[in-house]
């Protein structure tokens, strides 16, 4: 019998073409987000809202990951902002090279911001780099208050989380404050923040201003 | 669930390997993964037993070594290990830290029967 060393990641290829990702959004000046939560945290929701926002300022584009349909992808052309769809039959994440065959549909030259929503999934999205420059967790007051703790790794690897539907909180017994703290626990790096839907309005300034900012320090390099 | 997606990537690699030396037979796969890795060893077997039901790595084993993840402290740059949050340098106390290993499933190496020259 015969011991054969192999020694090699199982992510490598992934991680390889999610570097050059990252060096072709480099080239353009593309600042890109890979949002990533669970089904129905509200991921969609925040990106309709969001976008005509950001769209005042920046040239912004999407990619909609799901396991099928071309749902999201139509909501958010309906804001004038081009999506696409990459459905992944079956495939609990977005990866890198799902990413890279959508580069040719997407005019990085006359792009600043590239959103990716990953597939809805708190677990698996996470392992996979995808070329980001930002990885947003989005987390919904319905979750309960300990998602954080139950599903570290999501947080351990992101630099903002937001907290959505916080006009739900008089309806249920979520306190966002323990929330903010499970998050802390985890990763005290994490940026967070919230968002409400009041009256028909949807606030979420206070993100949008940290996006804006955060693609004019990465062109501003 | 993407437990499949890297059972597919070791068959890939492995097969890669098999390629370029002259084996008859893989008896045993050597896995590590990372605590940090968010792939379950039930999962990776039991995947990678339907995926190699036929082909040429029929009836291999998979042997998974279960490694714990390291935070470097940013304060004063001790490793620990990362066993529970909030994560606190047991050195400084200090509570900033990069995760510097746990993310990885990595095969190390196979154990398998040579085919003899004239076979
Ligand atoms: N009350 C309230 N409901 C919200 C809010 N944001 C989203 N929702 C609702 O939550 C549901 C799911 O929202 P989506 O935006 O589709 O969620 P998603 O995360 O994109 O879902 P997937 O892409 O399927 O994983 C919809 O019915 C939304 O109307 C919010 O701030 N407040
Ligand atoms: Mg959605
Ligand atoms: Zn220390």
């Amino acid at each position: 019998m015969t011991r054969l060393q192999i020694n090699q990641d199982l992510k490598a290829l992934n991680n390889q073409i999610a570097v050059e990702n990252r060096e072709k959004f480099a080239a353009h000046n593309v600042y890109v987000i890979n949002i990533m939560g669970s089904p129905g945290a509200g991921k969609t929701t925040f990106l309709e809202n969001i976008l005509p926002k950001l769209s005042l300022e920046l040239r912004v584009a999407v990619i909609e990951g799901d396991l099928a349909t071309q749902n999201d992808a139509l909501r958010i052309e309906k804001t004038g902002v081009q999506a696409l769809q990459i459905n992944t039959a079956g495939g609990c994440h977005l990866d890198a090279k799902m990413i890279k065959n959508q580069l040719s549909k997407l005019d990085l030259d006359v792009l600043d911001l590239l959103i990716i929503e990953n597939v809805g999934n708190l677990v698996c999205p996470a392992a996979w780099d995808l070329g980001e420059d930002q990885r947003m967790v989005i987390l919904s007051v319905a979750e309960g208050e300990d998602k954080p703790a139950k599903y570290p790794i999501a947080f351990l690897k992101a630099d903002t989380a937001v907290i959505t539907k916080t006009d739900l909180l008089p309806f249920i017994d979520t306190d966002v404050n323990v929330m903010k703290k499970y998050i802390a626990e985890i990763n005290p790096k994490v940026q967070v923040f919230t968002t409400a839907l009041k009256d028909g309005e949807y606030e979420a300034d206070q993100v949008v201003q940290y996006i804006r900012e955060a693609v004019r320090r990465k062109q501003c390099r | 669930m993407h437990e499949t997606a890297l059972m597919k990537n070791l068959l890939t690699t492995i097969e890669q390997v098999l390629d370029s030396h002259h084996v008859s037979r893989v008896n045993r796969v050597y896995l590590s993964v990372g605590q940090l890795s968010n792939a379950l060893p039930e999962a990776l077997s039991f995947a990678f037993e339907a995926m190699t039901r036929e082909g040429r790595l029929q009836g291999a084993e998979l042997i998974i070594e279960n490694r714990p993840a390291v935070a470097r402290c940013e304060s004063c740059g001790e490793e620990y290990r990362v066993e529970k949050f909030p994560l606190v340098c047991p050195t400084c106390r200090s509570t900033s830290f990069i995760i510097i290993s746990g993310e990885e499933v990595y095969v190390q190496s196979i154990d398998c029967e040579e085919k003899c020259p004239d076979d």
